[in-house]
């Protein structure tokens, strides 16, 4: 994979100049990866928390991906979408991870077909206008309800809606066509309103 | 209301909120939305629950001092 080597460009740092060609390339290495990946560490974050549900193991996902992708960084291509590139070291840490615990995904139906589950299930059972059960519903009511959407729709949600990646980069990160993201995304989404729908219609406690 | 037309909306609502669309399918969308009661509180809710889901589960701090430990974690090893 790793084709061209970042080599000279208009900010090579000084550190070139180090005597001793492959500890400088090595020292232009960590630069340039501090500079240009650590930045994404939040939205990594972001991704992980919602992948693992939990801080502390986001946390430790984060650190490993980060480790990878030092390690593979001259198998990055410069100018190519990073933040997309990291994301599919994070998922494959986090896939390695759930491996271990033989957590396999499961690969669940999700019926009634409309968009507007959610819009359609309050307007039926609800006695107050749908934008005001939204408001109602806690924070934690949607981070749990997001939680139980089966891991394969999840993390195509995690991806689009919270990570801000595009379709296209999404199955570039997940390695699918394009067609099966936005099947699961849609699936996704729909388990996330059934989710909802449920803790709507329960009264979910303040 | 057309039921085609609002059919048609309903399916192209999620990639239209995603900024996926063509700018011909933009129009469309936007045209009937423009003239479709229906079809227009359905766009709403779904474009504030989008938000709502975002906002929450974007509102997580990050830990203080990751990116440092991220840094610290890396150091330790070398770039192949």
């Amino acid at each position: 994979m790793a084709d061209t080597p970042p080599t000279e460009t208009d900010e090579t740092p000084d550190v070139a100049e180090t005597p001793g060609g492959a500890s400088a390339r090595e020292a232009l290495d960590r630069v340039r990866f501090e500079e240009e990946a650590l930045g994404h560490a939040d939205q990594l974050y972001r991704i992980a928390l919602r992948l693992s549900g939990s801080q502390q193991t986001a946390e430790e996902l984060v650190q490993e991906a980060y480790l990878r992708a030092f390690r593979g960084w001259r198998g990055y291509r410069p100018g190519t979408n990073l933040a997309a590139w990291l994301a599919t070291i994070l998922r494959n840490v986090f896939l390695d991870e759930a491996r271990k615990q033989s957590r396999r995904p499961a690969q669940e139906s999700i019926d009634d077909t409309s968009e507007y589950y959610l819009y359609n299930h309050l307007t039926e059972t609800a006695v107050e206008p749908q934008e005001a059960v939204l408001n109602r519903l806690s924070g934690g009511a949607i981070v749990d309800s997001l939680s139980e959407v089966p891991p394969n729709f999840r993390e195509v949600v995690v991806l689009v809606d919270i990570g801000d990646f595009s379709y296209q980069d999404a199955a570039d990160i997940l390695g699918v066509p394009i067609g099966t993201v936005m099947s699961r995304l849609h699936r996704g989404r729909r388990a996330l309103k059934q989710a909802l729908a449920n803790r709507a219609s329960k009264g979910e406690p303040e | 209301m057309s039921l085609d037309l609002c059919r048609g909306v309903e399916s192209n609502l999620q990639p239209y909120l995603d900024r996926q669309l063509t700018p011909a399918e933009v129009t469309m969308i936007e045209g009937h939305l423009g003239e479709c009661v229906y079809c227009r509180e359905r766009y709403h809710f779904e474009a504030r629950l989008r938000d709502t889901v975002k906002t929450v589960c974007c509102g997580d701090p990050v830990p203080e001092g990751l990116v440092d430990r991220v840094r610290l974690h890396c150091r330790g090893s070398r770039a192949d």
